[in-house]
């Protein structure tokens, strides 16, 4: 019982990365723009058929195809900006509407080009690591370093670099910002194409974990939101943690209850958390 | 239209008439996340058909025919084969319709479809289809897949070889859906018969981790996994259950796909498949040319994977329609041509017949693919 505790203790963390990345982006774009992009998930799935498609289909090397996907995600959340999201900007129910109405266009191309059935990626480091007291698949244990990796250098870059500290200064007040120097339309823009990559980053990893199929960002958009409000939307590190804490929520829930209910545990343990604390688990309360 | 007719008389151009042409309907996903059992059955209708009328048609009763496919996309959705079905039955008038082999979407058609019972034939792979044969208003009804339990079932003499490979213990992983449930009832008394205990864990649609739920599973340490119930969520469990240390494999649905991508880590993937046809292109001359003119017509290698399925609705079912209407001396008379299918036992690349209630019996294989890839296939014909 120990081993299957720890090891599902140990899974959860590693889902809940992938959760993580996509809360980390929803924040990200929310402090800077106050756009709800619901939009990131389908972001996730591009950059998931993407390093597919060059890994299986063209045959590129998998540690070259996932920069290369997160490029080409990056390349469409410039042009989602600038087309559409520059104009909902700090307009919540118009982001909203856009972020959902883009939703559907990104699947629509995805079924037009790979169709719905379910596509799989040959294994890229099959096996795994026993420890003992637990199990861990090797290639879950890469993409749980890469998301912790690029989680833990965001929030370097945003505490270290002058980018970063505008970053914040703009969230916190925008008109100070812009009267220090603060190139706010390219700092906006900067980082709903850096959340969108995050986005795309989390499908490149995703692809080589599990099948494929177009709505698959569905569910880690919706998990990336829970874990964004379970930290308190606006902390860098606390999506990380919300992402583990609804990924250990669900790994160990399912331990001891019924797997086809797993979503529940995870939105259960987000309502008791903001009854409690209803700004969320890591945000200061003064 | 006197104008036509006038034409048609000075000419010797005859109007196309409807009987000329048998229209077939085919409700089966061609798409979607559940389409591996469709999507074979409609590429071997096609070529079926395309054979057929390319050989001139067929005779019934000293008439010439030819057949006219309609074989839209469910895309797994009930309610789209709902749409489709009744496009067939009202506009097209089709009087024969293959599919479907989802459960899902017989459930979601069949109200309708009873509503037209006499008026034509419903021939599909469906599970659920079993239960209703031979049942009031439902004589339109005739499933074209080899049944799981009874003497003759695959899954009873599944069942029975698992007892004697020395299982004691399986664990079902099931889909949370209509077909899941499905299959727990009809495996749930098959383990029980055996002496074998039965444990079962359900899992969401969509789900795409099942680690939590296979460790759990494997914190049970049963012989053996039984997995459900398509490739869709196959490969993601079978990946993730040989990661946890489940490495044995059981299945009655699906294909030999996943069992082959895990065979350095599994020990044992055993599943029913209705034919093996990596062996049988080198013994079945049918087989070897099936395979030939699926390449010549597609342009595309062989999906030898999902070529299993074109046991049910598919290439051989046409012919044996054709030879049916054929004895029936009508190609309009539902109930005489399914007296006719009900009475012959069609040789193609199965031998095919159906059951006194409409079920199809078909020979078929279990494979069982062992630890590194190697291939061990077993020959069934029912009695």
């Amino acid at each position: 019982m120990l081993q299957l505790f720890v090891g599902q203790l140990l899974n959860g963390v590693i889902v809940g990365t992938l959760y993580g990345i996509i809360a980390l982006g929803v924040t990200l774009t929310f402090g800077i723009t106050g756009i709800v992009n619901f939009a990131l998930g389908a972001f996730m799935a591009i950059g998931a058929y993407t390093s597919w498609y060059l890994t299986d289909v063209v045959g590129i090397a998998y540690p070259v195809a996932v920069p290369l996907a997160v490029l080409v995600v990056a390349v469409f959340g410039l042009l989602a900006d600038q087309t559409l999201f520059r104009f909902t900007r700090n307009n919540l129910i118009n982001g909203l509407i856009v972020s959902i109405g883009l939703i559907s266009v990104i699947q629509s191309v995805l079924l037009m080009l790979w169709t719905t059935t379910p596509k799989n990626m040959h294994y890229i480091l099959p096996g795994v690591l026993n420890l003992d007291l637990f199990i861990v698949p090797k290639m879950k244990g890469v993409v749980f370093l890469v998301l912790l990796a690029v989680i833990l250098a965001t929030y370097a870059a945003l505490t270290r670099t002058w980018a970063g500290r505008a970053a914040y200064a703009f969230a916190q007040a925008p008109e100070a910002a812009k009267l220090m120097g603060v190139r706010t339309g390219f700092l906006q823009t900067g980082v709903v194409v850096y959340s969108t990559a995050l986005a795309g980053l989390g499908g490149a990893l995703y692809a080589s974990l599990y099948s494929l199929e177009v709505s698959m960002g569905s569910s880690y958009i919706l998990k990336g939101f829970e874990a964004a409000i379970l930290a308190g939307i606006g902390t860098v590190m606390g999506s990380l943690m919300g992402g583990i804490v609804l990924g250990v929520t669900e790994a160990v829930g399912s331990i001891f209850f019924p797997q086809a209910y797993r979503d529940a545990y995870g939105l259960v343990f987000l309502v008791l958390i903001l009854l409690f604390r209803p700004s969320g688990l890591f945000v200061r309360t003064r | 239209m006197f104008a036509a007719a006038t034409l048609a008389t000075c000419f010797g151009i005859a109007p196309a008439k409807a009987q000329d042409v048998v229209k077939i309907g085919e409700i089966e996903a061609q798409t979607g996340a559940l389409n591996t059992y469709g999507w074979m059955s409609s590429q071997g209708m096609r070529m079926a058909v395309e054979e057929i009328n390319k050989a001139g048609g067929f005779e019934v009763a000293g008439k010439k025919y030819k057949l006219q496919l309609l074989n839209p996309d469910t895309q797994g959705n009930p309610q789209q084969a709902l749409i489709e079905l009744k496009g067939m039955l009202e506009q097209d008038h089709a009087k024969y319709v293959f599919g479907p082999f989802l459960t899902n979407i017989y459930k979601g058609i069949e109200p309708y479809a009873t509503g037209f019972d006499g008026k034509f034939l419903l021939i599909g792979g469906a599970t659920a289809i079993h239960f209703d044969l031979g049942k009031a208003q439902h004589g339109y009804l005739m499933r074209s897949w080899n049944w799981d339990a009874g003497p003759s079932g695959f899954g009873s003499l599944m069942v029975a070889n698992l007892k004697q490979r020395g299982a004691k213990k399986v664990a079902m992983l099931m889909q949370n859906d209509a077909f899941g449930h499905v299959a727990r009832d009809i495996y749930a008394p098959l383990f029980q018969k055996e002496g074998i205990q039965f444990d079962e864990e359900w899992f969401e649609p969509g789900t795409t981790d099942f680690s939590s739920v296979l460790a759990k599973i494997a914190a049970g340490k049963p012989d053996y996994l039984f997995p459900g119930y398509s490739d869709a969520v196959l490969y993601d469990i079978v990946r993730q259950a040989t990661e946890v240390g489940l490495t044995k494999i059981w299945l009655v649905r699906g294909s030999l796909g996943p069992g082959l991508k895990n065979k350095d880590a599994l020990d044992e993937y055993i599943i029913y498949i209705p034919k093996y046809f990596e062996e049988a292109q080198n013994t079945e001359p049918k087989v070897k040319k099936f395979i030939a003119d699926y390449k010549a017509f597609y342009k595309t290698d062989f999906p030898y994977d999902q070529a299993p399925l074109c046991s049910s609705s598919c290439y051989d079912h046409v012919f044996m329609l054709v030879e049916a209407m054929q004895k029936a001396g009508s190609v309009d008379d539902v109930a005489k041509v399914k007296q006719a299918l009900m009475s012959i036992t069609y040789k193609g690349l199965w031998e095919t017949r159906y059951d006194e209630t409409g079920e199809e019996v078909i020979n078929f294989d279990v494979v069982d693919i062992k630890k590194g890839g190697n291939i061990e296939v077993s020959h069934f014909t029912p009695k």
